[in-house]
């Protein structure tokens, strides 16, 4: 994108929007938090190590565990980088939970009502509905904060509460649902509820919608052609763990990598992190500040509907309530622990899921409860956001020491520049 | 649907939404504070959280209920002050710390829980356990009056208080020179700087106000409507007050009137609830929260979120 006038190498504009992601704060952090939580541990009668290595047992050990560690991780990469691509533009997405939620919502409806269309079909329709619900969860803030200045904490907050409720309400309506007879109204479109039984819950999603696991994949033709014989093969069919691996942990990957182009090799990831930086100096260049807004508001928004499509197709099939708890708020530390990088916030999802995973463990094997887990989590929360400002501190100080000549050089490449952003 | 209608023509409908509307307004008359000196109180489901486990562990082991409420004030103290230390001497992003500290008092109250109780050890505590609640206080003469002074004045003694704060936070604000303070302190903490304030501390003190009035809010629903405690127990009313806040558009009889409509739909839920009517009752959740939005759209600019709010305070900033 700048292909007309290159500036200099690490000039500050860059410097800050380019700035790498930064692994010593969230280890330092995540190390600082497991030290407290031991002292915590120790005054509660266990041996702290003994804890740290059963949630490693219970993250790591077995297959299963494995399996449940990839399981909690990808609804979070997800929300995280829904709030860490929100938050680079200013855009600071708490309603994650909502959206996620609707997100769910809309990919079970999706998997429920057209339950005859082909499996590649279905997955496609279910996260389009998804990231459509979430997107459009977004925009409403986002429409305020870009063209009235609200603030966009507060409603998206607010919209998590609206949308819990008609999640809620949804849950409890019965679903037109082939096979059963009976007089639909227009509001059971609305409707989730699965009308053969008694609870709040939807049906299976069809199944051929389901993502396909790792035992699935071995069971293909071309695969078992190839390994067929051997014992691995054999032995990894026989693994239950592997059918609970599915396409999902993938996807979140690849999720990763398509923010991480968006965010940082694109002019509108471009546009997005220089609003977040300073709007005032966006619109001097040329930036469309709120058409910014609205598109990082749409992208955040998707991002956080996916990881409720992922948890659906990817692990329950089906939405009840509660099915999901949090994942969005975590969102918010996920992203803030990763550094607002796409690949610090797949670091930090696996490090949540991880001692999510481990947390069962650990309160079998050392009696130390399972809320334990939430106080390491908020430690390292707090340890990392307390580094990652303490350091911002003096970046600006340091960057108030440029001289004036040469932000006024810098100012001039940029405007320079910004006939190509907006080619 | 008569049913449904059946249920304002009873007292308990009424006792209930004072009842439910009393937490909310405590936590949020706290918020208040908070928030017009500049610091977004977020963090109020971890107080509350802490609140309801520190005045049943209070009362629990020593089976009086002041010493609850004492300690429900400090458990809400302790997060407001480490909330301080990150939102207002570090300068973390508020939010952030305030989602991190309310996820580690969810994690805290229940090790405290079971450290009270079960004399730590990985015991897990099977039954409920029951301890000593709030007596209602009976308002003398007030307390006779047929309708009213059974809802308002045959009540728990937080009630009252809550009902109290309202007034007081409003003579705080706006009749004090603190509150002059804490209002500039809020809107623009560097003209309060040169003027002589000191913002930090200003905003130091009106947080751990609020961690007092939500650590109590916290034990009324612990020790004053019940009388045992759950994990989770405040779920989500601490953002609830919050919200009323928002409502009340930064105003303490805005704020006043917010807890009273999330209270009154909470009330009437919990009726819906138990007398099992089919009237979709998660509209009557969901409407403040639509309201409040509606509220929000609709007073646009003119809602007087404290301006400084959510930015932290640094001397050389400029």
């Amino acid at each position: 994108m700048q292909a007309k006038h290159q500036p200099r190498k690490q000039n500050l504009w860059q410097a800050f929007l380019e700035k790498s992601f930064n692994i010593t704060i969230p280890v330092v952090a995540i190390l600082a938090a497991f030290a407290i939580s031991g002292l915590l541990i120790l005054g509660w009668g266990s041996n702290p190590i003994a804890a740290y290595k059963a949630i490693f047992q219970g993250a790591f050990g077995s297959p299963n565990a494995i399996a449940t560690t990839l399981t909690r991780m990808t609804p979070l990469v997800f929300t995280g980088l829904a709030v860490a691509y929100g938050y680079k533009a200013g855009f600071f997405n708490v309603g994650a939970e909502g959206q996620l939620y609707m997100g769910a919502l809309a990919a079970t409806w999706v998997g429920v009502t057209f339950t005859n269309w082909p499996g590649w079909l279905l997955v496609i329709a279910c996260f389009l509905a998804a990231s459509l619900a979430g997107a459009f969860l977004a925009l409403i803030p986002a429409y305020l904060k870009a063209k009235r200045g609200f603030n966009e904490v507060l409603t998206t907050l607010l919209f998590n509460y609206i949308v819990m409720q008609f999640f809620a309400w949804s849950l409890r309506i019965d679903h037109p649902m082939a096979g059963v007879d009976e007089k639909w109204g227009l509001v059971n479109w609305f409707g989730i509820k699965d009308p053969t039984q008694p609870y709040p819950k939807s049906a299976f999603v069809a199944e051929q919608s389901w993502l396909p696991s790792v035992n699935s994949f071995l069971k293909t033709g071309f695969i078992n052609s190839i390994f067929g014989g051997t014992h691995w093969y054999q032995a990894s069919l026989a693994e239950p763990a592997l059918e609970r691996i599915t396409l999902a942990p993938l996807l979140a990957v690849l999720g990763v990598i398509i923010v991480f182009v968006l965010m940082f090799k694109t002019t509108i990831g471009f546009r997005a992190r220089a609003v977040g930086v300073s709007p005032d100096a966006a619109r001097a260049m040329g930036i469309n500040v709120s058409k910014t807004i609205l598109v990082t508001a749409l992208i955040s928004g998707t991002l956080a509907g996916l990881a409720g499509a992922m948890e659906i197709l990817g692990t329950q099939h089906r939405v009840m309530e509660r099915f999901l708890v949090d994942a969005g708020f975590t969102g918010i530390p996920v992203a803030l622990i990763g550094q607002l990088h796409p690949v610090g916030a797949w670091l930090s999802a696996f490090f949540f899921g991880a001692l999510r995973a481990g947390a069962n463990r650990m309160q079998i094997t050392t009696a130390v409860p399972v809320a334990m887990v939430y106080v390491i989590q908020a430690l390292t929360i707090l340890f990392a956001i307390a580094g990652t400002t303490i350091e911002l501190v003096s970046y600006f100080k340091k960057s108030r020491m440029t001289s004036l000549s040469e932000r006024a050089e810098e100012e001039r490449l940029s405007l320079e520049n910004n006939e190509v952003l907006d080619a | 649907m008569l049913e449904f209608l059946g249920i304002f023509t009873t007292v308990e409908f009424y006792i209930a939404v004072v009842q439910m509307t009393t937490p909310i307004l405590l936590a949020a008359m706290g918020g208040l504070i908070a928030e017009r000196s500049g610091i977004i109180p977020f963090g109020m489901e971890g107080m509350m959280l802490m609140g309801t486990v520190g005045g049943v562990i209070g009362s629990g082991l020593t089976d009086r209920v002041e010493v609850g409420l004492l300690l429900a004030m400090l458990a809400g103290v302790f997060i407001a002050v480490l909330y301080a230390i990150m939102a207002v001497s570090v300068g973390a992003n508020q939010v952030v710390t305030a989602v991190a500290l309310n996820m580690g008092a969810l994690g805290l109250s229940s090790l405290l829980y079971v450290l009270a109780f079960a004399g730590g050890k990985g015991e897990v505590i099977e039954d409920v356990i029951r301890v000593r609640a709030m007596p209602l206080w009976k308002i003398p003469v007030l307390g006779e009056i047929p309708f009213i002074g059974k809802v308002l004045f045959n009540q728990y003694p937080l009630v009252y208080l809550a009902f109290f704060m309202a007034p007081v936070v409003w003579f705080i604000l706006y009749r004090t020179s603190w509150g002059l303070k804490i209002r500039a302190v809020g809107e623009h903490p560097h003209a309060a700087d040169t003027v002589g304030i000191h913002v930090l501390k200003v905003r130091y003190l009106t947080l751990i106000v609020c961690g007092m009035l939500a650590g109590l809010a916290g034990a009324f629903l612990s020790i004053g409507a019940f009388n045992a405690w759950q994990e989770n127990m405040t779920s989500g009313r601490g953002f609830i007050a919050y919200t009323s806040i928002v409502f009340g558009r930064w105003e303490p009889i805005g704020a006043f009137l917010g807890s009273f409509l999330f209270g009154a739909a909470d009330a009437l839920q919990l009726r819906m609830q138990t007398q099992n009517i089919q009237v979709p009752f998660q509209v009557m959740v969901a409407f403040p929260y639509i309201v409040t939005v509606i509220v929000l759209v609709l007073s646009g600019k003119s809602a007087k979120w404290p301006a400084a709010s959510g930015e932290a305070f640094k001397r050389e900033s400029k």
